[in-house]
């Protein structure tokens, strides 16, 4: 939901490489169902947390919902994913 | 003679112990980290049980234990800590369902979005082009779509 230039600055700051996408009107997160209505600062809406490996078919092959804000995947499970795919 | 309320003493370190499990996950790098909120809740619980049998040994064995009143301190303590542990657990979890979202075996929907210098990219193009960072300049595997909320 940030702008591309509060994106930027964080990418920046973190040392990020990876690509790093802008959805402020939050079209892609309604796209994608995972709109959390007045979930956000202020009542603002906000994506709840996903994660999706789609392999170069397009097709998705590993998914991760998480039902407590506080617990994300973490890399070593989202690296774990992408190397079952060949 | 003057004994420790060793029920006090091991409820205050378990309540510790809980603290740190309800923040852990904001931190730590780990996978499975599902059961730490969990394990939070299970030894708040635990923390006032604890206390609560460390207070009763205090008031009925005053001679040895001498004051009640870190018995109930400690009971204060833990019960207030279990009550922001079940709101937190709550709070965390009033999120909606992902029941509609893209599942494994479909195709995940296509987007353009803006990245952080302002050019469109689109997912086809993700899929399609060599990383910015790749080596080799092959085509990638898969891509990784993190949908996040806070910078943890």
């Amino acid at each position: 939901m940030d702008a591309p230039e509060v994106s930027r600055h964080l990418a920046q700051k973190a040392g990020y490489s990876f690509t790093l996408l802008s959805d402020p009107d939050a079209s892609v997160i309604r796209r994608y169902q995972l709109l959390h209505t007045r979930g956000g600062p202020e009542g603002s809406d906000i994506s709840r947390p996903a994660e999706f490996l789609v392999d170069s078919s397009g097709t998705v092959r590993w998914t991760n919902f998480t039902e407590d804000i506080r617990v994300r995947a973490r890399a070593a499970e989202m690296l774990a994913a992408a190397a079952s795919i060949n | 003679m003057r004994q420790r309320n060793w029920f006090l003493w091991t409820g205050a370190l378990v309540l510790v112990l809980a603290f740190v499990l309800g923040v852990l996950p904001f931190v730590a790098q780990f996978p499975g980290q599902g059961a730490l909120p969990w394990l939070d809740l299970l030894l708040s619980i635990l923390a006032v049980v604890l206390v609560i049998l460390g207070l009763r040994v205090a008031i009925r064995k005053p001679h040895r234990y001498r004051g009640k009143a870190m018995g109930w301190v400690f009971t204060a303590v833990s019960s207030l800590l279990l009550v922001f542990s079940c709101l937190a657990f709550y709070g965390a979890r009033q999120i909606p369902r992902a029941n509609a979202a893209p599942r494994v075996g479909q195709k995940a929907p296509d987007f353009e979005l803006k990245d952080t210098s302002g050019r469109n990219i689109s997912l086809a193009q993700l899929l399609a082009e060599p990383p910015t960072e790749s080596q080799t300049g092959s085509r990638p595997k898969a891509v990784l779509l993190v949908f996040y909320r806070g910078y943890w």
